[in-house]
């Protein structure tokens, strides 16, 4: 899994490279919990991620509570349908907002 | 906040290369701690015991792990093992043990065996896909998070006298291309059918079974059509904590806990009920010829019920009996309902035979039976619909006498059989309806139980679907492929003039009357009516009174009979929010109070005269009367009439005289070929109407709008 961060539209663009399991959840954890500021809105780019299992769903939930905790916005961007598909029929989809891509990520006042 | 780092996360040995550390004997089965997995067996005659792990989907094991025996205490054993991701791993036991039938001892330490608290299994993900039969340990237990979000969800705890329960197979009700749904024949199918259900107006589903089965048990092809038959039913469980994997459009992906999880918390969005049909009376191992799959071989005489020689009783019909009554499959029992209460937010259960869970263990039937008074009285259950199929396979049947505790309801068998001989005519009914219809006081008054202990049913999954009960005398269960032996020969049933299919006008009026007069009869009767998946709509499995094993068309629901039965779905649904509307109808004692602000008594019976019930032998007529007093929020008393005509000749029904200031008003009459309900209702012009042959006629009474007496 590769990650990396960069900052659009006033929101901090995490994106992830690679298979979100229970092998490379600890990892993405681990890097949002370092990266993560508390002064901008998250997005989560995961156009490049082609399969999420349970773990990595769970780590998207947990990803929310924790941001809503600390009052930051997040959302996702550009995830691939079978995935959403599957987080729309086991209940982790309705928690966040998704766009497409970034190019489609509202301006951020903040 | 700083965190303590707890001693027993760290293991105090390693066994094969893997670090662990005594566990913990409860909880049973396999639980998530920090850094580990805590698996925790019983077994009372077992003398040692190896965790055998998997890594997923490989055929040989990863590693095995025999419990040393200081790990023990009482007969439980049990190890926590670090570092192993719960994801990738299934698991399983050897134990091994005596192998003396004749004792009651099976062990065989070859065999590998499932968890019987695994809550997450795997190996039939996919429904239909054919299985390696090669395969060693083929179910396989797993471990999953149960860290669902439920949000502000709990279960809803309807009133037990207003519920509307229907009663559906997960896959049937949406596997049929003319569902239009994304993901047919699964939970997520399941939930996007959700506004029809909805729409229809019940407020209960009870799914046929959902634990863990596998459709390819006793599965074999057809002799002569070639088609593949399965379990289909799936009256067989595999695991009685775990969900079935290929109900779940994601089972691929060990998904199903989420996804059934989810049905749940969206039905409860909906305003509906999940009652479990759930099978305790025996399990997918069979009798002394079947497979060794995980009890026979972790404690088999505890488990099962067994002879003196050591062979199984069978009062399943299926080949073995659980044997719930030993203190530790009450357990088993307990823990598993609690967990489907608890972690899944169910709201009731149907318990499959249940008169099975009140024999001891040789079988005869307790007094007391001590598990339906644990289930009765438990804390967490306490809110629990709990629903006994109160008869067995091996002749006991307790209709009216089932050990209530005064908490448990009975599908009402005695309902569905008089209403059939009511509703075809048969002679000597009326003084037997006039019981079923005001909730069996006859069966339940004496015991000081109520009306909403009789779940009201005319047809379930087992038997004539509504529309075959109204067109086959006898069943055609021969694409079963048993020579038309299986099923019930006693159907009570009547064709309405030719077997099966015709183009006859008359017959075919006659039956989608009788279809109609059914639904008034259930929905207008004191108890909990339950219908069945597709009755709504005049579902027929072409006169097959037991689908059980046909994945096919016949047992899925057609969801074009939306638009070619739409007088009937709409008559339905008509009558569910009737139902619902009328308190009189939801009356849940049989004490039968006057109701004074109308001086009328709450239930009263009728013949063509009012006041004057033809309890004749011959007399194929009735009328009753229902009322409640006025609501909180209205000031108007309930009152609901219904005349039931169920001789071949049209009758006068002269009214009771309508308290000052009321009137009648017509609501439905099956009997009228142009119009079988009306919205809001026709006010009858005399005091009296004419019902019609084999006819139902629904009449309410309202207070006089001011302008009306003008």
């Amino acid at each position: 899994m590769e990650l990396s961060k960069k900052t659009t539209k006033g929101w901090q663009v995490i994106e992830v490279n690679g298979q979100v399991d229970s092998k490379t959840v600890g990892d993405l954890r681990d890097y949002l919990d370092e990266n993560i500021k508390g002064d901008l809105p998250v997005a989560l780019e995961l156009s490049d991620v082609p399969f999420m299992s349970s773990a990595g769903l769970r780590t998207m939930l947990t990803l929310y509570r924790k941001t809503q905790d600390m009052n930051v916005k997040l959302c996702l961007v550009g995830l691939i349908e079978e995935i959403a598909e599957t987080m729309k029929v086991t209940g982790f989809y309705q928690y966040f907002t998704n766009y497409p891509s970034l190019s489609a990520l509202p301006e951020e006042q903040k | 906040m700083t965190i303590i780092e707890r001693i027993d996360q760290r293991s105090t040995e390693t066994i094969n290369g893997y670090k662990v550390r005594p566990g913990k004997p409860l909880p049973f089965g396999a639980s998530l701690i920090q850094n580990g997995i805590n698996f925790s067996i019983y077994s009372s005659a077992g003398t040692s015991c190896t965790l055998v792990l998997f890594a997923k989907e490989q055929d040989q094991p990863l590693v095995e792990i025999q419990i040393p025996e200081n790990y023990k205490i009482g007969d439980v054993y049990s190890i926590i093992v670090f570092d192993v991701n719960p994801e990738e791993i299934e698991y399983g036991y050897r134990i091994d043990g005596p192998h003396n039938p004749g004792a009651g001892h099976r062990f065989n330490r070859a065999e590998i065996l499932m968890d019987p608290y695994a809550r997450l299994i795997s190996g039939r993900d996919e429904w239909g896909k054919k299985p390696n039969w090669e395969r060693p340990y083929p179910y396989r237990a797993r471990v999953p998070f149960d860290d669902f979000d439920w949000q502000d969800d709990r279960p809803l705890e309807i009133d037990p006298a207003d519920l509307v329960i229907y009663e559906l197979h997960v896959r049937g009700f949406t596997k049929d291309g003319s569902s239009g749904v994304s993901h047919p024949g699964t939970y997520a199918g399941l939930v996007e059918k959700i506004p029809y259900l909805k729409q229809l107006g019940i407020n209960a589903v009870e799914l046929m079974p959902i634990f863990e089965f596998d459709e390819f048990e006793n599965s074999r092809i057809h002799p002569e059509t070639n088609e593949q038959l399965y379990n289909y039913w799936g009256y067989s469980t595999l695991g009685f904590f775990a969900p079935k994997a290929a109900f779940a459009s994601t089972g691929k992906f060990g998904m199903q806990v989420d996804e059934f999880k989810q049905l749940v918390k969206s039905l409860h969005a909906a305003g509906i009920e999940v009652i479990l049909d759930v099978v305790f009376n025996h399990t997918a191992e069979g009798n002394e010829n079947g497979p060794t799959l995980s009890f026979k071989g972790l404690d088999n005489k505890t488990y099962y019920m067994l002879t003196p020689e050591g062979y199984y009783f069978n009062f399943s019909g299926t080949g073995n009996t659980l044997n719930c009554n030993n203190p530790v499959v009450r357990s088993l029992v307990l823990d598993c309902l609690r967990y489907w209460a608890a972690e899944y937010h169910i709201d009731g259960f149907r318990f499959d035979l249940a008169s099975i869970l009140g024999r001891d263990p040789w079988g005869a039937p307790l007094s007391n039976p001590p598990l339906l008074e644990t289930l009765a009285f438990d804390p967490i259950l306490s809110s629990c619909k709990l629903i006994a199929e109160a008869w067995d396979a091996g002749g006991l049947y307790q209709v009216g006498t089932f050990p209530a505790f005064g908490r448990w309801g009975e599908w009402n068998g005695k309902y569905r059989d008089c209403a059939r001989k009511f509703l075809k005519g048969d002679q000597g009914q009326i003084g037997e309806i006039a019981q079923r219809l005001q909730g069996s006081p006859d069966l339940y008054k004496h015991t000081g139980r109520s009306p909403a202990t009789s779940v009201n049913f005319i047809t379930c999954h087992d038997g004539f679907t509504l529309s075959d009960l109204v067109s086959f005398n006898e069943k055609h269960n021969e694409a079963n492929g048993e020579g038309n032996n299986d099923g019930n020969n006693d159907n009570l049933s009547w064709n309405c003039g030719a077997e099966g299919w015709s183009d006859d006008p008359n017959i075919l009026q006659l039956r989608q009357r009788q279809m109609m007069n059914a639904m008034a009869l259930l929905l207008t009767s004191r108890g909990i009516p339950m219908i069945v998946m597709g009755d709504e709509v005049g579902r027929s499995q072409h006169g097959n009174n037991n689908a059980y094993c046909l994945d096919s068309p016949i047992s899925w629901l057609d969801w074009k009979l939306l638009d070619s039965n739409q007088s009937l779905h709409d008559f339905t649904k008509a009558l569910i929010h009737f139902r619902l509307q009328h308190p009189a109808l939801r009356v849940n004692s049989f004490d039968n109070k006057h109701t004074y602000s109308i001086d009328m008594p709450g239930c009263s019976f009728h013949g063509a005269e009012p006041w004057k019930p033809n309890w004749d032998e011959n007399s194929r007529q009735l009328a009753w009367m229902m009322t409640s007093e006025p609501q909180t929020t209205s000031n108007e008393a309930d009152m609901v009439y219904v005349a039931a005509n169920m001789a071949h000749y049209a009758s006068w029904y002269e009214l009771p005289k309508a308290p000052a200031s009321y009137q009648w008003i017509l609501n439905f009459n099956t009997g009228d070929t142009n119009c079988q309900h009306f919205t809001p209702g026709n006010e009858l012009a005399q005091n009296g109407i004419l019902v019609g042959e084999r006819s139902i006629a629904i009449i309410t009474a309202s207070k006089i709008k001011p302008e009306s007496t003008i």
